[in-house]
């Protein structure tokens, strides 16, 4: 953020409409950070206060009694360290795969296409809730349950919901780009990865963070395959704050909470940069 | 070109492996499985489209159909013109603005969990924030999740709070929008109204599309938050939530199978239609 | 370098993921035990486990398998993908529905047959709920009949008299009381006699009046019966009158237990295994408060009762007349009756001090009312007959006190009464 860019836009709004426009910000920021006030306060509360009337938005005494319980509990290191594990690599797979794959359909017009795409959106709309036992059979069969594999074998096909995105995504970018590279007889693979895949990476970046987000708050895939406690990831550990007939320990809870938010929010943070930095079209347009 | 037609199934190709190893038996499966009675232990009876008639003289699918639909319909555009402003207010690069990009981001960054059982206290019709907030100005707030009338805007406020969620689609998308598109109408005299309206949502269409249709697929599947809150009056029973507990507190699968593939056959027409207004509206090169 | 440094990490993760799935061929003699324990309650159990396994000496060995979150969805897909675990938790409702699907084994010989697990040794009410169809489909290791905790510091203070440890009081009496407390300022705030938001569940009034929902034939329906709908009049009335905080107020606290432990009503029905001593003990001195324990209120006939919630471990279908996994079954359910409260048992009512000794100043109720604790006759219609309960009837009076109970309850008798003769 250059100091000449600054100036420049800074003609676009009048000093007036500019205040309008943070007031506007500043107040839906408080609106969107009121949980994540709630789960950090909640964490330094002891016991007694966090049900309380009125609420108590703000810890009475602070207490960091439940990060040592919830520690105690749940080795939450090793549980994110495991989601890692898992999403690392599926990251890879359903970045690349998707973009692959959009770029198909994006740029080429072979027969049956627009069924090819239909089929592609309708495997998002029958609810994961009645595929996931013979899904789980299959896996269970082939001795895998109890394993990652499951969790990340299928990012490697490309997930429908990056596919579309990467497709209209893709569909923004004006053919001009690449018209002049096939007339130099460049090769497909090279199209896509010389040109598309530079200029899409505030949307590579974006479906990283998805695909990340996605592994990283699941719990009902990682419940059904994951069976062993030294495989378990941070939702099942957030799961164990609560069990069907004991109480729901919400110090520890939200304390073991905010600590799997830090790296994510470290991530959205470093990430962030990307989604307005991408390639600049204008000038190479215009 | 035949060659230009194989490469393009080329690229395509590692998705329909996956369509082929991983989606097609489970899809399939679900298929004969919404054709049966099955307790989910023994074998499944096979007895045609009994479900599917036994669904249609249900009034507790009407009922779920209903709430789900309804919400549809006003939840979705709502999000996105929510998260299209936030996206045009947070995109330019003004002073503090990557921190706000973040901040209206972060609603998506939580499990739903979390965020029903916050919005519980939110709500709360005694003690709750925008009650609180209410009657502060001296006006009575209404009961919330716990009036039947109010159900829907209860759920219809949560999904603004979430609409951040898709910010991250158009933020990538405003990105790419040449700005001396904007300095030659700057030139031409136009406002910043004239700007965002012929300028930034034509160009912005293709990505509005995706969000169109992902968040119909969304809406109609809504469950987390619904089935922790859940609504007076049954106000609150999406139809997913009815799904759910049709599969595993009454374990009557074929059943539930079959309500799978009534919402499964409602979002496709829908998407078809939305597909066929697109030429009208999207914007493409 | 740098692409070789991702291709080395790539390959380890890959390395790792395939390491976690080698998975062991299952030996003839080790059994896995699903359970809805987890955190410190699985360490606890874990540990419980660990002796049972050391005892056996290698005969047999179990396995724990814990479920943090949605458990019969896993267990019901693990079932299903003919994946069972050997043992698992289930709760009293579903016995009959799981026996009924098939997944469980019959276990009624060899319970009958043990050397040192027999039905006589169990209360009487508390095996029922394991029963279904003539047989004995699990074992129950928990008992948690529900009982009236009250404030007994804020009794003193209002002037108003205690119920005894193993008083015969009747309903007409419990209203008393809440109409009592009701409305009265105690520590700067309006206090209710009670507090009633879906829990206690719709059986504890049902059976207050002397009804039922389903008879012992398992088979009539006698919801619309004069003495149920009398007891769901008991309902309205402290409904009707605010004798409990509104329904839609509840949720302010978090849940029904804390408007008790924040001393804002006198009574809360709690299941014994409630821990609100040791919460009690955790506050500030000026919070304190002194517990005080009386029975469920007498059903209208003058009997007394209370509503238990027992869960079973039971035994995987295909083990069904396996005699090694049954010794596996018994010996790590004994093995409970050291670690919950209150063991079903006969004769093992002391081992509630051992496991809890806070508890000890409510021993004379808990050895009360172990003797008249049940479960409803739970069939496998019970998911539906109780959506039905809960939403078309308790939902309804909680928002409504003017809501037509009796002839809801007319509808649902019809209702429940055609389900079964669909059967």
């Amino acid at each position: 953020m250059s100091w000449g860019k600054r100036k420049k836009t800074g003609k676009h709004l009048g000093r007036g409409r500019l205040t309008a426009l943070y007031v506007v910000l500043v107040l839906g920021s408080v609106m969107m950070l009121l949980p994540f006030v709630w789960m950090v306060s909640t964490s330094f509360k002891v016991e007694n206060d966090i049900f309380s009337i009125p609420i108590k938005w703000l810890p009475q005494k602070i207490t960091f009694e439940n990060y040592i319980k919830a520690l105690r509990v749940v080795p939450i290191a090793k549980n994110m360290l495991n989601t890692v594990i898992i999403a690392v690599p599926k990251i890879l797979g359903e970045v690349f795969v998707s973009a692959l794959v959009a770029f198909g359909f994006a740029r080429f017009a072979f027969k049956g296409r627009n069924i090819l795409f239909m089929i592609l959106l309708a495997t998002m709309m029958l609810p994961y809730e009645v595929t996931m036992i013979p899904t789980f059979m299959i896996w269970s069969h082939l001795g895998l349950s109890d394993s990652y594999v499951p969790l990340v074998l299928p990012a490697f096909c490309g997930s429908a919901s990056f596919i579309f995105f990467m497709r209209m995504y893709f569909e923004t970018i004006p053919k001009d780009y690449e018209e002049a590279a096939w007339l130099d007889g460049a090769k497909n693979l090279k199209v896509f990865y010389m040109i598309f895949i530079p200029m899409a990476k505030p949307a590579l970046v974006t479906i990283s963070l998805w695909s990340f987000m996605g592994t990283w708050n699941d719990l009902l895939g990682q419940l059904i395959y994951i069976d062993s406690q030294h495989k378990y990831t941070v939702q099942l550990a957030l799961a164990s704050f609560s069990s069907m007939t004991g109480e729901t320990l919400w110090g520890p809870l939200m304390a073991a909470s905010c600590m799997a938010l830090i790296p994510i929010i470290a991530l959205l943070l470093y990430a962030q940069k990307y989604f307005m930095e991408g390639i600049k079209l204008g000038g190479i347009k215009g | 070109m035949k060659k230009r037609q194989r490469a393009g199934f080329y690229f395509i190709l590692p998705w329909l492996i996956g369509l082929i190893v991983f989606t097609a038996f489970p899809m399939l499966a679900a298929a004969y499985i919404s054709l049966t009675d099955w307790d989910i232990v023994g074998n499944a009876k096979f007895i045609g489209l009994d479900n599917f008639k036994n669904v249609f003289r249900s009034e507790e699918f009407i009922k779920s159909l209903w709430v789900t639909f309804r919400y549809a319909i006003l939840a979705v555009p709502l999000i996105i013109a929510t998260s299209l402003t936030m996206a045009v207010m947070v995109s330019k690069n003004y002073k503090g603005m990557r921190i706000f990009r973040v901040i209206y981001y972060m609603p998506a960054i939580v499990s739903g969990v979390a965020v029903a059982i916050v919005f519980k206290w939110i709500l709360d019709p005694s003690y709750g924030l925008i009650n609180g907030v209410l009657s502060f100005f001296h006006i009575k707030g209404p009961d919330w999740l716990y009036d039947p009338d109010w159900v829907l805007p209860s759920y219809l406020i949560m999904a603004m709070w979430g609409a951040g969620g898709s910010l991250l689609t158009y933020l990538a998308a405003l990105k790419d929008i040449p700005q001396d598109l904007y300095d030659a109408a700057m030139i031409d005299g136009a406002n910043t109204w004239k700007k965002v309206k012929y300028i930034t949502i034509p160009l912005m269409t293709p990505i509005i599309f995706y969000n169109l249709v992902l968040g119909i697929i969304a809406a109609f599947r809504k469950f987390t938050d619904a089935y922790v809150l859940g609504g007076a009056g049954k106000e609150g029973n999406f139809y997913m939530v009815y799904l759910y507990e049709e599969a595993f507190s009454h374990y009557r699968m074929g059943y539930a199978t079959a309500l799978a593939w009534i919402l499964f056959a409602i979002i496709l027409l829908l998407t078809i239609i939305v597909n066929w207004t697109k030429k009208y509206w999207v914007y493409s090169e | 370098m740098k692409r070789n440094i991702l291709i080395w990490i790539v390959f380890l993760l890959v390395l790792s993921m395939l390491n976690g799935c080698s998975k062991n061929s299952k030996d003839k003699n080790t059994f896995t035990f699903a359970t809805w324990a987890a955190g410190t309650e699985l360490e606890e159990f874990q540990a419980v486990i660990d002796k049972v396994n050391e005892e056996a000496a290698g005969e047999y060995k179990i396995e724990v398998l814990s479920i943090p979150s949605d458990y019969y969805v896993k267990i019901s897909t693990k079932i299903a993908a003919k994946n069972s675990p050997d043992f698992f938790w289930l709760t009293q409702e579903l016995i009959s529905k799981y026996a009924k699907m098939g997944a469980l084994a019959d276990i009624t010989e060899q319970f009958k047959h043990s050397d040192s697990l027999i039905p006589d040794m169990y209360y009487e009410g508390v095996l029922a709920s394991a029963e279904y169809n003539g047989s004995y489909w699990g074992l129950p290791w928990i008992a948690n009949p529900i009982i009236v905790f009250y404030n007994k510091t804020m009794f003193d203070e209002l002037g108003i008299e205690c119920p005894t440890a193993t008083d015969d009081w009747t309903w007409e009496e419990f209203i008393d009381i809440c109409r009592q407390v009701s409305g009265k300022e105690y520590k700067g705030n309006t206090v209710y006699g009670t507090i009633i938001d879906g829990w206690p569940n719709i059986e504890t009034f049902i059976w207050a009046g002397g009804g039922d929902i389903i008879a012992k034939d398992g088979e009539t329906i006698v919801l619309a019966s004069e003495e149920a709908k009398k007891g769901m009049g008991y309902l309205q009335t402290i409904i009707k009158e605010g004798l409990s905080p509104r329904y839609a107020e509840v949720a302010s606290l978090g849940s029904n237990n804390v408007w008790f432990e924040k001393q804002r009503v006198a009574m809360f029905f709690g299941g014994v295994q409630d821990n609100f001593e040791t919460k009690v003990d955790k506050m500030d001195e000026s919070e304190k408060f002194e517990i005080g324990y009386a029975p469920m209120p007498v059903c209208d006939d003058g009997s007394p009762w209370s509503f238990d919630w027992t869960a079973s471990t039971v035994m995987a279908k295909s083990l069904e007349g396996n005699d090694l996994a049954y010794k596996a079954l018994e010996a790590v359910t004994k093995a409970f009756f050291e670690w919950k409260i209150v063991p079903p048992v006969k004769g093992s009512i002391n081992n509630v001090i051992k496991i809890n000794p806070k508890k000890e100043v409510a021993m004379e109720t808990i050895a009360y009312i172990m003797d008249y604790a049940r479960s409803a006759n739970y069939i496998p219609e019970w998911s539906d007959i109780n959506d039905k309960l809960w939403y078309n009837l308790y939902v309804s009076l909680l928002n409504d006190a003017s809501f037509d109970y009796r002839s809801q309850m007319d509808e649902i008798q019809a209702y429940s009464q055609d389900l079964i003769s669909k059967r």
